[in-house]
């Protein structure tokens, strides 16, 4: 029974459908009757009642604050806040404290927003549709290249004009010497960053010498020193000593990396087709004064149901 | 030598004397000792950190914390209540992404890119009112057999552009009130998921141990009377355990405005679950005099050892930089330290209610509080202050850009725009802040052999961390007895710090005998991004005889040294500026990109407790209002500062006799 369920818990109708009953279960809770239209004050309903329902939601929230459960003090003290927070609230929508709060009307947007998004999160992807993902965005999970390198520093603050010969002189040295020169002593000091980089990508090798420095190494073919090339502390010879290309993985190694960028893709799809949808239940009209020396004042539409006059 | 002498003689409290009890205390306790009040127990990644033989290749036994780690542990986004009021549209998902290199657009409509991608980010949205969202939840198989819901089930089943459909159809079905009412009546135990549900599932979404670690977390906003005693909460854990307990608030009867209620709630959490939480405090600049008092703020008395105990053990940093002002140092405290007024904030407290008072200043600033730190360790046996140093943004937009020439602001109203300057950050009946004050600041470095929430998470514990204001330069700082001119000639100066001393955020281990002052190997690398380097400082903080606070700044190596010598007066001359403002440019050709050195304390007296720390201090750069002024051809107004001089602020060294 209990694999059943959790089975049916995951069929994408049950999950949808189940939104949309929440939906609606909130639309009963909160939607109208319990809160007073704005400007008639409420007076039918100064009762407040503070369910058993209510004090269970207030005591879970201390629970799971302090793992331990409220004192009768304690729930007393919740339940009095709780009370004036609910007559604050009815008092402060009476008199339309909600109106042309930007507080407010961010917040609701944001959570219309979360519920968009979670209707989108409720239908899984497919295989099929998580392969064809990776096969439309292939850069976005295709592995980096890597390589591994020797490098020698060059400080032309410190070697001033003489640095291009230096360098020069200096490359005709490491390639004698070969693959294996023992580096000791050559160039100057640059003590924090390794002679020696094992097998990197070319953001982590960006990340220690600058960007253009990555790019630079990761295009040579390993075996020969070559250079100068500049990073953001000056001059380097460089030898590759190991190159492992770049490659597209297969969906089962990166399944749920393409899932959490197909979901996000996803979610921005449906909040864009929902925006363009609610919009065009209303007529938006813009009015905006005449800007002097400027023609005509009709503002462009940006929206599809936009209309300027 | 070097050193340039600066001493401050502050005020000493009459009651700071040196007991008996003190002085039968047993000698300093090396690193991690058992029994070292409000340290945490040494962890394996620790305890590796400092091998028991040395090797003949160098190479052998390298099993310390290789790499610096940045990040950003103070962001908020659309979720607090602030940030979405001031228009803030990105969630934690989004700042995830931008953290990890994403290119997005801003809640203004700007498209915006990290020059490099952060290795860690801590979404901390305001507990309070975190607030609740619809919820999805566990359904019922009786909906199967309703025609709407099985029209439904078919486009979803077709996937694709039909299923986007399918999701558009139920909400608008909702909102037009055409919801089927056979879909409706189910039972439901929870008809809301909460925000911090919501937090937690992103970090667990983004989270990639060896590429990216997302911290869960939050901040608790304690500000009665203005006054911040803000802290961000950091969970080494997963969601699973996170999610347990609701974060903490700061409103009674839930919550509480005092940091000690806090700590309760933190030692719970721990109890419960066997997870770990530690907590940044912030803005001590804000705080008018009680981020780091003498005195009990709560109840006016002094603190008793618990107190001590307990902060030490849950607030191991401190972040010292980020948009609302750096918080190192204070002029007024530190009256020769030509660095020491740097984007200071000193008007007043947070909502500008209180105007500051001079005497509030010495309980703001880190370096001060470092030195009472020391002071309230002999009253009480153990240093409240004892903390390490991180930077962060607190930036209210979803965004952790701390870079000058990308520095989207403090929230979404300040975001870039030609008429930036003229708005005001934030503005009270009784003040103003101006949006140009802001400070482009600043970032998190953790010193951790991994990049997962597990090794950083220690690594703040142990405090191998440091602020900058920005810029990611490479710095290291070891403090031991035998460091020598040698050590720094050698390749890898680390492996000589970890073998002959201890790292950044450590204790000194007592003084051999033969050994009358400690040594300190000291190492910073420039940005490869950002400015050459003008030079590194070591600043010491002690008590004098008479237990008063004592500070002290050193230039111990520094960018152009071959014609670049301290004067008579022992003051190094200013590095130089190359920077154009009004191309919001400059060159790299003064300072150095490295600097490299070992010292000695000059003026080292083994009965007196000090705290070490290295500043690391960039030539001139443009700052974020140079760039502004150049890219929207805007002129501000002339009392706006168009340089910076960027820096970084590593966790102390501590001695103690």
């Amino acid at each position: 029974m209990e694999q059943f369920l959790k089975k049916l818990i995951h069929e994408p109708l049950v999950q949808f459908l189940a939104i949309g009953a929440a939906l609606f279960l909130l639309s009963g809770l909160f939607g109208g009757s319990s809160v007073p239209q704005s400007g008639q004050a409420g007076r039918q309903s100064v009762r407040i009642v503070v369910t058993p329902g209510q004090v269970q939601h207030l005591t879970a929230q201390f629970t799971r604050t302090w793992q331990r459960p409220p004192t009768e003090t304690e729930v007393k003290g919740l339940i009095d806040e709780y009370v004036l927070d609910e007559v604050s609230y009815r008092e402060a929508m009476a008199i339309g404290l909600d109106r042309d709060d930007p507080t407010i009307r961010r917040r609701l947007r944001l959570k219309l927003e979360t519920l968009n998004e979670d209707i989108a999160a409720a239908l899984p992807p497919t295989d099929r549709e998580l392969q064809a993902f990776l096969e439309r965005h292939p850069d976005s999970f295709r592995r980096e290249p890597e390589v591994a390198l020797r490098q020698v520093y060059l400080n032309p603050d410190r070697r001033g004009g003489k640095t291009d010969a230096g360098a020069r002189n200096l490359l005709a040295r490491l390639r004698a010497a070969g693959p294996d020169a023992d580096l000791a002593g050559l160039g100057d000091p640059l003590l924090m960053l390794p002679n020696d980089v094992p097998l990197s990508t070319g953001s982590e090798i960006g990340r220690l010498f600058g960007e253009e420095f990555g790019r630079s190494v990761l295009a040579l073919a390993p075996g020969r020193w070559e250079g100068p090339f500049r990073s953001g502390y000056g001059l380097h010879l460089v030898l590759v000593t190991e190159r492992k290309p770049g490659r597209l993985p297969q969906l089962s190694e990166v399944r749920t990396e393409v899932e959490r960028e197909w979901l996000f893709a996803r979610k921005k799809e449906v909040q864009e087709a929902v925006h363009k949808k609610l919009l065009e239940r209303y007529t938006v009209v813009v009015e905006r004064s005449p800007v002097p020396g400027e023609k005509g004042s009709a503002v462009a539409a940006t929206l599809p149901a936009t209309k300027a006059r | 030598m070097r050193n340039r002498n600066k001493r401050v003689q502050l005020g000493m409290a009459a009651f700071m004397t040196m007991t008996v009890a003190f002085l039968m205390m047993p000698v300093a306790t090396p690193v991690y000792a058992e029994g070292s009040p409000g340290l945490p127990a040494p962890t394996s990644d620790v305890e590796s950190s400092f091998p028991a033989q040395k090797h003949f290749s160098p190479y052998a036994g390298r099993n310390f914390p290789t790499q610096a780690f940045w990040g950003d542990t103070h962001l908020h986004t659309g979720m607090s209540m602030d940030a979405g009021a001031f228009g803030a549209r990105l969630k934690p998902e989004d700042a995830h992404r931008f953290a990890r290199g994403e290119e997005l657009t801003s809640s203004t409509g700007l498209r915006v890119k990290l020059s490099r991608p952060l290795d860690f980010l801590v979404v901390a949205d305001h507990s309070d009112n975190m607030g609740f969202f619809p919820r999805l939840y566990d359904g019922d198989p009786k909906m199967l057999a309703d025609p709407t819901g099985k029209r439904w089930y078919d486009m979803v089943q077709t996937g694709g552009q039909k299923g986007v459909e399918a999701a558009i159809e139920i909400i608008v079905a909702f909102s037009q009130g055409k919801f089927p009412e056979a879909l409706a009546s189910l039972p439901g135990s929870q008809a809301y998921r909460s925000a911090w549900e919501e937090t937690i599932r992103a970090a667990e979404k983004y989270n990639e141990p060896g590429r990216y670690t997302a911290f869960i977390g939050y901040e608790w906003t304690s500000n009665t009377g203005g006054n911040n005693l803000h802290r961000v909460l950091v969970y080494r854990d997963g969601g699973e355990k996170a999610s347990v307990t609701e974060p903490y608030t700061t409103l009674k009867p839930l919550g509480s405005d005092n940091p000690r209620d806090l700590w309760k709630w933190m030692n719970r959490y721990e109890d419960k679950t066997g997870g770990q939480v530690l907590a940044i405090a912030h803005n001590g600049n804000l705080s008018n005099g009680i981020m780091f008092p003498i005195l009990d703020t709560f109840t006016g008395k002094s603190f008793d050892r618990a107190y001590a105990e307990t902060r030490a053990k849950w607030e191991p940093l401190y972040e010292a930089t980020q948009i609302k002002g750096d918080g190192e140092a204070h002029p007024f405290l530190s009256p020769n330290d030509e660095f020491a007024d740097y984007e200071t904030w000193d008007k007043a407290n947070l909502d500008f209610s209180v105007p500051k008072k001079n005497d509030m200043l010495q309980y703001e600033y880190a370096r001060t509080a470092l030195q009472t730190g020391l002071q309230l360790q002999r009253e009480l046996g153990v240093n409240p202050y004892k903390f390490g140093m991180i930077g962060s943004t607190d930036s209210h937009t979803g965004l952790a850009t701390a870079e000058e020439e990308n520095f989207f602001g403090k929230h979404s109203g300040v975001e870039p725009s030609p008429e930036r300057y003229k708005h005001p950050m934030a503005q009270t009946p009784n003040g103003r802040l101006e949006s140009y004050d802001m400070v482009s600041s600043g970032l998190a470095a953790v010193w951790a052999r991994e990049n997962t929430r597990e090794a950083i998470f220690d690594a703040m514990m142990r405090k191998e961390t440091y602020a900058t204001t920005g810029p990611r330069m490479l710095v290291r700082f070891f403090g031991g007895w035998d460091f020598t001119a040698a050590d720094v000639k050698g390749r890898l100066p680390a492996y000589a710090g970890y073998s002959k001393g201890v790292p950044m955020g450590s204790d000194l281990s007592p003084a051999p005998k033969g050994k009358s002052a400690p040594t300190f190997l000291v190492a910073a690398l420039k940005d490869p991004l950002s400015g050459n380097l003008d030079r590194i400082q070591v600043i010491k903080g002690w008590l004098d005889e008479k237990g008063g606070r004592q500070e002290k700044v050193y230039d111990v190596v520094w960018g152009d040294a071959g014609k670049r010598k301290p004067g008579k007066d022992g003051k190094l001359p200013p590095v130089g500026n190359t920077v154009d403002v009004k191309e919001a440019t400059w060159t790299n050709t003064i300072g150095d990109p490295e600097l490299i050195t070992v010292w000695r304390d000059p003026d080292f007296d083994p009965k007196q407790p000090a705290v070490y720390y290295a500043r690391v201090i960039e030539i001139p750069t443009p700052r974020w209002t140079a760039y502004e002024a150049k890219r929207f051809g805007v002129t501000l107004p002339k009392e706006v500062p168009m340089t910076t001089q960027e820096r970084a602020y590593t966790s102390p060294i501590w001695y103690t006799p």
